[in-house]
């Protein structure tokens, strides 16, 4: 979209879906650790988005698990990709095991994604330890799925509190869209499309990743309002 | 029902030997066991050579040393090269593997022959056949026919909306989007090199 070249590298081999949500799951052939064993050079496992220009995969395998590739083949593997990719993004697998070591093994930086929930902060923090254990400083945090009106009748974490436990700093919120469940289902990243706030979050996140100022979004949206109105309206 | 990591083919003037994934010394021994059960039978049939994805030179050469200085068989290497190259021509009439369950995401089912399956085939599962597909369910996953070059090889489904078909060493991927059940079973067949769809109509 910003007209660098970007790839994005799927390490939950065994349970691949970066594939599906992105809508290149018939394109696969070849896949990570087809790559990592030589079976195919790297340029075949890479599979060009059908949408962004310069946007790459490289897909997980799907009939193997996470001990088929090893720290090192990983590092080998991000070292090669830094020859031709401006951005390299790992997608590291849920868990703190082989996966999770795999995805951190070439990592420069480190974005944690949580949702506002006490088990997944905990889970954060833990994460946050182990990384900087690993010399990975400074992760940057990303608020995912907030619904603003749970957290307005205080049925839900706020940004702050979150900020607050795990002491890093805030990269971004996402607020809980239908949109995304729509457009993960169709294949289609929700980037791509205008109206979503969702998408208006991601795109600030990838602003502030390009190194600009940008404001966090306001979640308070329209339809916010109006169903509040409606409520007074109504009585309930 | 488990198979066992080392099994005997026959194939054109004599046998093979096949070796699956798994630990060489319990490769070895049960491939000794194996020969010493039937010795007299082995004493009369030429062996050709071994075959194995996971198995190396020198472990290849080890086995074929103890199969001729042990047990005094004989080995005709010299056919071994032809082996690797040579396409499963049983597709009208063949070595079959049925399998009657559904096969799921990261599954893999591999033969050499044709396969029938009576279930499903879902996203995420891998189909490998050297001879035809035939699945009387839903194909969603990948097929692949035709394994090792053969194109005269089919894939045919009750429901074939496949995410990727291959046959021989062509590929073809379903459209973007989805696609519904269009309620007939469909074959399909390389022709002129692409694969094509067809419907599978009665007395055609």
């Amino acid at each position: 979209m910003h007209g660098y070249k970007v790839v994005v590298v799927d390490t939950d081999i065994g349970l691949r879906n970066l594939d599906v949500v992105m809508g290149l799951e018939n394109r696969i052939v070849y896949d990570i650790v087809d790559v990592v064993e030589g079976n195919c050079r790297l340029k075949q496992g890479l599979i060009r988005d059908k949408r962004f220009d310069g946007l790459y995969l490289l897909p997980a395998a799907q009939t193997k698990d996470k001990t088929a590739i090893n720290p090192e083949q990983m590092m080998e593997l991000i070292s090669k990709l830094k020859e031709e990719f401006d951005y390299i993004i790992v997608d590291s697998p849920a868990g703190i095991e082989q996966g999770f070591k795999n995805s951190i093994a070439g990592a420069d930086e480190a974005y944690i994604v949580t949702t506002p929930e006490i088990s997944a902060v905990r889970d954060a923090d833990r994460v946050i330890g182990l990384l900087e254990a690993h010399g990975i400083n400074n992760p940057k945090l990303i608020i995912n799925r907030i619904r603003y009106d749970m957290v307005k009748r205080g049925d839900m974490m706020n940004v702050e509190d979150i900020v607050d436990i795990l002491a890093i700093d805030l990269l971004g919120i996402i607020p809980d869209d239908e949109a995304i469940v729509i457009s993960t289902n169709k294949g289609e990243p929700v980037i791509a499309e205008e109206k979503p706030l969702s998408a208006k979050a991601y795109r600030n996140i990838c602003n502030r990743i390009l190194g600009k100022e940008v404001e966090l979004l306001d979640l308070e949206t329209n339809e916010g309002k109006l169903s509040r109105i409606l409520k007074v309206l109504f009585n309930k | 029902m488990r198979e066992g990591l080392v099994s005997f083919k026959g194939i054109n003037g004599g046998i093979y030997i096949n070796v699956k994934n798994g630990e060489f010394n319990t490769i070895l021994k049960e491939l000794e066991e194996k020969l010493t059960k039937s010795i007299d039978f082995f004493r009369e049939a030429k062996i050709i050579g071994i075959k194995g994805e996971s198995i190396s030179k020198e472990e290849k050469k080890e086995l074929l040393n103890v199969i001729k200085y042990k047990y005094e068989l004989n080995i005709i290497e010299d056919l071994e090269p032809s082996l690797k190259e040579s396409v499963f021509d049983g597709i009208e009439e063949g070595m079959t593997k049925f399998i009657s369950t559904t096969i799921r995401s990261g599954q893999v089912v591999e033969y050499d022959g044709n396969i029938v399956i009576i279930g499903d085939v879902n996203p995420g599962a891998l189909i490998k056949a050297r001879g035809n597909i035939v699945i009387l369910g839903s194909l969603k996953g990948v097929a692949h026919a035709g394994v090792g070059g053969n194109t005269e090889a089919y894939i045919a489904a009750y429901d074939l909306r496949p995410t990727q078909i291959r046959i021989g060493s062509i590929i073809s991927r379903k459209p973007d989007g989805n696609m519904d059940f269009i309620g007939i079973p469909e074959v399909a067949r390389v022709c002129n090199k692409e694969i094509v769809i067809e419907p599978y109509l009665p007395r055609k």
